[in-house]
């Protein structure tokens, strides 16, 4: 005892007595520091991440059919996994429901799809076909309609209301025939002359001639065809989405996600047919492509202070709408082409008459001039476009290429936008739509036994025999074959009897209802398992997977971890960085404090040998370097487990913003608010501890070494 | 070779298409061409036969089988009827079978080549290296063929072909023509003037198809004044996803004239109301 408080006692003495013990202490304090902020950081990440995986699609655990060749990667969008169906998650269901943890089964599926948008005037020409075809929409008679704009979803309206509709668009067309018109004259003033085709220039004259518009509604059809084969090919500005969804029952979703909210339009009703888009893409890809980038200039300088003039991201911003004002010009009717001109002219103080210079004018923004066009855009011009190309109500085609390799599509209709509450701005969590089950599987393309006899039917109607590759040229060309030359007798096709003797009858299935058990039976690609109790999250996918093993339901059961390919695999990449980092951090430590200590014993070396002289044992002098070093890493460890702790707290209360959109998720939200891990500051301390102890050995050893006449040596 | 190149020097100074046709399907058979090099002018008036035979004089329509292999998936099997209106450049293909498929259709009206679905009622532009009915044939296996036209010929050489002997020629596009590939290699029948074996290849020179057309069935056009040809089958192999591939049947050709309006959105929109 006697002993130890003297030990104690020294060690104390010679923290500050020398800059060496202080090099030391600081090297142990900073990577105290290191371990109690990184560690309490990946741990809070790990949480909260978890949270925003778990509450927006996942659920706690997944199942999914255990032939597939891949394992479900909810947020992978870019790559769907290869999963094969699981038949019928009717017969799922109930098994797994009948596990007394379990509060919900949500069926999933992750797809991409492609929505096609034709070019401006392709669009325009499409409302125009429909309003003039014979069987679009039903035509009210006045006393039964109701006051206000034609109710485009029943498809009603009066024969007034469907006239000037087909007016509007009529002239609409018309104004972007004028559009084009003058951008193939400015193409051809370009230098460019001879690269507008001259029958464009005929056709564009036509198009445009008053005895086109008058002959229009004798013939509209012919007229269109004309339109629509001569004129609007001209006009390159096509586009396609991509949209990634999720495949569920909608409600089972929305009552086991409480996160979900909707921001526009409403929920798609009980049993039917439907899609939410998720806000982020509503914003990102639906709406007009000048107003999201005022937008995105509008939040970058109000919300992260930025400036134009220093960010060059913005000054792209502003190039691109300065640029690019004509979706907008073939967007106005002539009435709203002359309004916005008149609205420009006012707001730039300007006698210019060219829609296309005053809308650059306009776009040409700076940071003074911001906030006051992009108000004078969303009051004045905005109520004059069609801000977004699909509305709440809208229905939307899209189309899929199915494991089969063929392109499937189906109608769904838009009921609203949603968003996952505290994760608004995350591109991660916005990056999946919510498409109803039952669409989601004619999407899907699943391959029905009616289907493969179908197809072998016709097969061998045809009689055909399949030729491999390898042996292609050897068949077709070798063996008896003398000549390529065979004649055929003339015979009549029947088209009636081709097509199997009746029109194809089509079903819009946009209006169709399902009850609970049509759309439980059927194919699904996975569900998520929501838990009353997430903390048994393990032992409940292990009865899981005894109940799918024992009911032979042929399933595979995995965590959300598991179950959400690169995101969830994050976590455990920060962390396995965290380790490399400690690690490297330990060797480097043990390396410095060793030779350091190894420098302060060999300064002492006088000191040590007096003591020796003076009967100082060898086992006491180890342990006085021993002790000193531990006290050493003692009272430094403490220093920065503190100064760490401060640090998290302080970054419990006042937050850490998410840097950009990809963050929002790792954070659960906007701010990120860490909290004081008490694994990472004991184990911290603990590795210091040990660390410094291991670092001590070697010179402590040395310090025994030293005897009394090597002392009065290194004093002469 | 000299007594083709004066019967081709006198057939040059008799401009029009059916002197033309005439040469094609009554000589070009039976020459015995020589083994040497073709001249250019020999290798355009080869692409311009075989454009000839191809191009219908009147109306054509097809009924056509579509067989698709696909590596690790099921088969898929379709039925079409093809109508075609060379003179204006028009092509209808209108899917009949499997039921699914039924009302499904593509439109080429000039340089628009349109899709239409029917389970959706929309047309949707597409480009001329569209995928028909999710198979490896192109809008230009179904359509008239202007070789000549789109393309400048280069001889490769004389080659042989299992029992047949045929000419190797690598086509590449002219200036300003959009066409889905912009090299072509064809091996051309030196005994019939028919082309038994065509590759397809991107801009890089990546190959991207392989196709044969070991039967060419023919049948005589009053409006042509000759025999209209068309290959009976088709073998495409997909030279990216090896494994993939295409049987194109054309069961029967009818060259009855087509109503006057059906190359129309609007007639095959109503194969499917």
């Amino acid at each position: 005892m006697g002993w130890a408080l003297l030990l104690l006692r020294i060690s104390l003495r010679n923290i500050f007595s020398s800059f060496l013990n202080v090099i030391v202490g600081l090297i142990i304090l900073a990577a105290t520091f290191f371990f109690v902020v990184g560690g309490s950081l990946v741990n809070s990440m790990d949480k909260t991440m978890s949270k925003s995986i778990i509450d927006s699609v996942a659920g706690h655990a997944q199942v999914y059919e255990s032939s597939s060749k891949d394992k479900p990667a909810l947020f992978d969008s870019w790559q769907i996994p290869d999963l094969d169906p699981i038949p019928d998650f009717s017969k799922i269901k109930g098994p797994l429901l009948s596990d007394p943890n379990v509060s919900a089964v949500v069926p999933e599926g992750v797809n991409t799809a492609i929505v096609v948008y034709g070019n401006t005037i392709d669009q325009i020409l499409e409302k125009l076909r429909k309003a003039e075809s014979p069987g679009a929409g039903s035509i009210m008679e006045p006393a039964q309609s109701n006051p206000g704009p034609p109710h485009e979803a029943s498809g009603q309206m009066t024969r007034q209301q469907r006239k000037e509709m087909i007016d509007s668009l009529k002239a609409h067309v018309r104004q972007m025939i004028f559009v084009i018109q003058n951008d193939m004259e400015k193409h051809n003033k370009i230098g460019a002359a001879g690269s507008v085709d001259p029958q464009s220039i005929k056709d564009l004259q036509h198009a445009a001639s008053p005895a086109f518009w008058a002959g229009f509604d004798a013939d509209p059809l012919n007229h269109l065809e004309f339109l629509e084969n001569k004129i609007a090919y001209l006009v390159p500005d096509s586009d396609q989405i991509f949209l990634s969804y999720v495949g569920t029952d909608l409600d089972a979703f929305a009552k086991s996600f409480d996160r979900l909210q909707i921001v526009d339009g409403g929920m798609v009703p009980p049993g039917h047919r439907g899609m939410l888009l998720s806000k982020y893409v509503y914003e990102n890809m639906f709406k007009l492509k000048s107003a999201h980038r005022l937008d995105q200039i509008h939040e970058a300088i109000t919300e992260k202070r930025q400036t134009i003039a220093k960010n060059p991201d913005l000054q792209d911003l502003v190039r691109q709408n300065r640029e690019q004002t004509h979706e907008i010009v073939l967007q106005l009717d002539p009435l709203s082409s002359q309004k916005a001109v008149s609205i420009l002219q006012g707001a730039l103080h300007s006698k210019e008459t060219d829609l296309p210079k005053l809308l650059s004018s306009f776009f040409d923004t700076n940071d003074s001039n911001f906030e006051a066009r992009y108000k004078i855009f969303y009051d004045q011009l905005a109520p004059m476009l069609e801000l977004y190309r699909l509305k709440p109500g809208d229905t939307l085609t899209i189309k899929t290429y199915t494991k089969s390799g063929y392109v499937e599509a189906v109608n769904v209709k838009i009921y609203g936008t949603f968003q996952f509450r505290g994760l608004e701005k995350s591109s991660m969590a916005g990056s999946l739509s919510l498409m109803d089950l039952m669409s989601f599987r004619d999407l899907y393309g699943y391959v029905t036994p009616e289907k493969i006899a179908e197809t072998k039917s016709l097969e061998k109607a045809a009689g055909v025999k399949f030729v491999p590759r390898d042996q292609a040229e050897a068949d077709l060309f070798g063996g008896s074959t003398k000549t390529d030359v065979v004649q055929s007798q003339p015979k009549a096709i029947n088209d009636e009897a081709a097509m199997g003797g009746a029109k194809v009858k089509r079903v819009d299935l946009t209006r169709q209802a399902y009850t609970q058990d049509e759309i439980d039976k059927g194919i699904v690609m996975g569900a998520a398992v929501i838990l009353k109790d997430p903390s048994k999250l393990k032992q409940t996918m292990k009865n899981l997977q005894a109940i799918s093993d024992k009911d032979n339901l042929g399933l595979k059961v995995i965590d959300w971890q598991q179950s959400t390919g690169f995101v969830g695999q994050f976590v455990n990449l920060t962390k396995l960085i965290l380790f490399l980092a400690s690690f490297i951090i330990f060797v480097v430590m043990l390396v410095i404090i060793n030779n350091a200590v190894v420098m302060a014993t060999l300064q002492r070396v006088r000191e040590i040998g007096t003591m020796r002289a003076i009967g100082a044992r060898r086992l006491f002098v180890l342990f006085m370097v021993v002790v000193e070093t531990m006290a050493l890493g003692l009272v430094f460890g403490t220093i920065g487990s503190a100064l760490g702790s401060a640090l998290v707290v302080l970054l419990e209360h006042v937050g850490m913003a998410a840097p950009n959109d990809w963050f929002y998720f790792f954070f659960s939200g906007p701010k990120f608010f860490p909290w004081l891990n008490a694994g990472s500051l004991i184990g911290a301390f603990i590795v210091v501890v040990i660390v410094t102890c291991i670092s001590a050995l070697y010179p402590a050893w040395m310090a025994t070494r030293v005897s009394p006449i090597q002392a009065i040596a290194a004093e002469d | 070779m000299k007594r083709f190149e004066r019967f081709f020097s006198r057939a040059s100074r008799l401009r029009g298409e059916i002197f033309l046709l005439a040469v094609v399907s009554v000589f070009l058979p039976g020459m015995m061409w020589a083994a040497d090099a073709l001249t250019q002018a020999q290798m355009v008036d080869i692409l311009k036969g075989i454009d000839l035979r191809i191009r219908s004089g009147g109306d054509y329509k097809a009924l056509v089988y579509l067989e698709q292999h696909q590596k690790d998936k099921p088969d898929i099997a379709q039925e079409a009827l093809v109508y075609r209106r060379d003179i204006d450049q028009k092509l209808m293909i209108l899917f009949t079978q499997p039921k699914t498929d039924a009302g499904k259709g593509y439109l080429r009206v000039d340089r628009n080549l349109w899709y239409y679905d029917p389970t959706v009622g929309k047309w949707e532009r597409r480009t001329d290296r569209e995928r028909i009915g999710g198979t490896d044939s192109d809008r230009e296996d179904f359509d008239q063929s202007d070789l000549a036209g789109e393309y400048d010929p280069q001889f490769v050489g004389e080659e042989k072909l299992g029992n047949f002997t045929v000419w190797h020629l690598k086509l590449t596009v002219k200036n300003g023509v959009d066409v889905a590939y912009p090299l072509v290699e064809f091996w051309v029948d030196e005994a019939t003037g028919n082309y038994l074996k065509r590759q397809d290849f991107a801009l890089s020179g990546r190959l991207m198809r392989t196709s044969y057309d070991p039967k060419w069935d023919k049948l005589y056009s009053d409006s042509k004044k000759g025999y209209q040809w068309f290959p009976h089958e088709i073998h495409i192999y997909d030279e990216i996803d090896k494994g993939n591939s295409t049987l194109v049947i054309i069961q029967s050709v009818d060259l009855s004239a087509l109503p006057e309006n059906m190359f129309t959105k609007a007639w095959l929109e109503t194969k499917s109301r």
